[in-house]
């Protein structure tokens, strides 16, 4: 630090002021070299166990027949509501169902669930909003308008509604949230869109004559990749969670199919929350680090993709 | 600031016409009508065709849909709300008698969430990259990764039944007179139902604070000499939180959404509660009021956040 020689006598002002610019100076080099720095490798570490997670969940249940010795559906009734065992993981539920094969097999439904729901509103969400995003005009007033109706209400209050009018299976599930959840990413779509509509690239683009679908979709949607895979994995998080909570109320997956939120249903009953931990606290364990998992992800991404997050 | 007001008004007003066309179109949808709701199934079959045709005329269920539709919109302007099938109720009379319930659920969650999420956001930024930041940051990402209803499953097996501190559920019992009576009912659900708001206004207050943090305005009352806990907490703290109460506006629809399960959990009789029970029967004149009221309620609470961002900010009424 080089000073201009004060010739006056110094102050207490003085004193202060050269603290202070100390204290800059040396938070500025802090934010630098070490918050950032480790915020991002800890984010990244993070996203990395969460990633791990992920996929060992995903291939547990994706091999569940192979990992589960019983049958999740057959009731066994001289084994009900064992707890733990070497026979039964995590113990039997009220009518002698294993459990650990529960769990498995409710992770495949659960899964696909979110994240056929998430694959799916995106595949909406970006097909509408990149054209009318890109192309204006009266298509896009009522994609924007279509998509306010959507979002106007609480989304449990339209899901439940639409459970009432389309009546409660596995499907209609999917179309629901996919109803219900194509307006958040259609949204960041356009808004993308419209941020790079003015670009260079694409006025020479269009001078060259090519057609607004062709500019939209070929050259336009790679740059707005990455806020929508951030977007994917944010709403597949979401979704999981929606349909644990609707089938924890015994409204969403019909309950002969298990699901996570179909296991957890059984600990609506006080008895079996009090004396039967292993029914529904190893579901929501596994609900829990499969959704916290998959959070780690989206930050990763979001870090990774947007430099602009950072901080 | 008239004009702006009134231009947001009349945006609202198409909405909630639409809005309420397509719930009465969704429901018009179902399978059967008032009149098989009204007869018991077994009753149904064997009753003469004619009669049912006369009283479903008489009810008014002959008459073309825009009809219906206008009748029943009108009924409602006026509070006609309806009668749920469950008894034939009044609608209005659940509502007087549920609402008092989940607005106090709703304002308990909001005011712990605001301050608890500002604070520990505050701390979060002033401590930017430290252990008790990524502490926290860890913390929030569980806050919003766990079920709402497992944390409450969790609280009422420790708390309620293994602690025996506070309440399994429900709101009151007889002999319960004043708030204070009803109090340990409500300390449960209230945090149950703070946790995943807390989370998010907390990441929110983070960055939005962060951001105040960096403006010239904090740098000069540094430079002035100002004590650090005196910038912080006045200048940054204090413009940080601007935008954290309009961001509270906008997570009415997820208070609301939380509320409709944790209400289940720990049995409180709200509106959530009734919507659930309403959609399990197929209550559909309940569901539909229901739906309807909190479009309503998202809607104007956008509506006061966006008047509140025109009166802080000039630039955004007068880029309208």
């Amino acid at each position: 630090m080089v000073d201009a020689p004060i010739t006056r006598p110094r102050t207490r002002r003085d004193g202060q002021f050269d603290r202070l610019r100390d204290r800059e100076t040396s938070m500025q080099g802090k934010a630098k070299r070490g918050g950032r720095f480790l915020g991002k490798f800890l984010s990244n570490r993070l996203a990395l166990v969460g990633f791990v997670i992920f996929a060992i969940i995903c291939l547990m249940s994706l091999f569940a027949p192979l990992l589960a010795q019983h049958d999740p559906m057959s009731p066994n009734l001289r084994a009900i509501a064992q707890p733990p065992s070497v026979e039964h993981w995590f113990g039997t539920d009220k009518t002698g169902r294993d459990i650990f094969a529960r769990v498995l097999y409710g992770g495949r439904v659960s899964i696909l669930v979110g994240l056929g729901s998430a694959l799916l509103s995106a595949l909406i969400g970006v097909i509408i909003g990149v054209y009318s995003g890109y192309v204006g005009g009266w298509l896009d007033w009522i994609a924007m308008r279509v998509s306010e109706i959507f979002m106007s209400f609480p989304q449990i209050i339209l899901v439940l509604l639409l459970v009432a009018i389309l009546g409660q299976s596995l499907l209609n599930l999917i179309v629901i949230f996919t109803l219900t959840g194509w307006g958040g990413i259609y949204r960041m779509a356009r808004a993308r869109m419209l941020s790079i509509r003015e670009e260079e690239y694409v006025q020479a683009l269009r001078s060259f004559g090519l057609g607004p679908a062709r500019i939209a979709y070929k050259h336009m949607l790679p740059n707005a990749l990455g806020p929508i895979m951030v977007n994917i994995t944010l709403s597949t998080a979401a979704f999981i969670l929606q349909e644990a909570g609707l089938s924890f109320l015994g409204l969403g997956v019909p309950l002969s199919i298990p699901t996570w939120g179909n296991i957890l249903n059984a600990a609506q009953d006080l008895r079996v929350l009090e004396q039967n931990w292993w029914i529904w606290l190893p579901v929501g364990a596994t609900i829990s680090l499969f959704v916290l998992s998959v959070n780690f992800i989206g930050d990763g991404l979001r870090d990774a993709t947007d430099p602009s997050q950072q901080g | 600031m008239l004009t702006y007001i009134a231009h947001r008004l009349l945006t609202l007003i198409p909405m909630v016409i639409v809005i309420s066309f397509l719930i009465y179109l969704g429901l018009e949808l179902t399978p059967g009508d008032a009149v098989s709701h009204m007869i018991p199934p077994d009753a149904y079959g064997s009753m003469d065709p004619d009669r049912l045709q006369e009283l479903r005329e008489s009810l008014g269920l002959g008459q073309p849909f825009f009809v219906r539709y206008w009748i029943w919109i009108s009924g409602v302007v006026q509070g006609d709300f309806g009668y749920s099938l469950a008894g034939g109720v009044p609608i209005a009379d659940i509502f007087l008698d549920r609402l008092p319930a989940t607005l106090e659920l709703s304002f308990a969650a909001l005011l712990i969430s605001t301050i608890l999420g500002s604070i520990l956001g505050t701390i979060s930024a002033l401590t930017r990259g430290s252990a008790t930041d990524q502490g926290l940051t860890v913390v929030g990402m569980l806050g919003v990764s766990i079920p709402e209803f497992f944390f409450g499953l969790v609280a009422i097996l420790v708390f309620a039944i293994n602690l025996d501190w506070l309440p399994v559920g429900g709101r009151t019992l007889p002999g319960y007179d004043s708030f204070w009576d009803r109090l340990p009912n409500l300390v449960m659900p209230a945090l149950v139902l703070s946790i995943m708001m807390t989370a998010g206004v907390m990441r929110y207050a983070r960055s939005s604070m962060l951001d105040a943090l960096s403006r010239d305005f904090i740098r000069t009352a540094r430079s002035k000499g100002m004590p650090e806990w005196r910038v912080n907490i006045l200048h940054g703290f204090r413009v940080a939180l601007t935008p954290v109460i309009v961001l509270i506006g906008f997570r009415l629809p997820v208070l609301i959404g939380g509320s409709v399960i944790i209400e289940q959990v720990f049995q409180w009789p709200g509106i959530g509660k009734e919507f659930v029970s309403a959609v399990r029967s197929q209550d559909y004149p309940l569901v539909m009021m229901v739906a309807l009221f909190s479009v309503l309620a998202v809607l104007i609470a956008s509506l006061i956040v966006d008047l509140l961002t025109a009166i802080i900010d000039p630039r955004v009424r007068l880029g309208e």
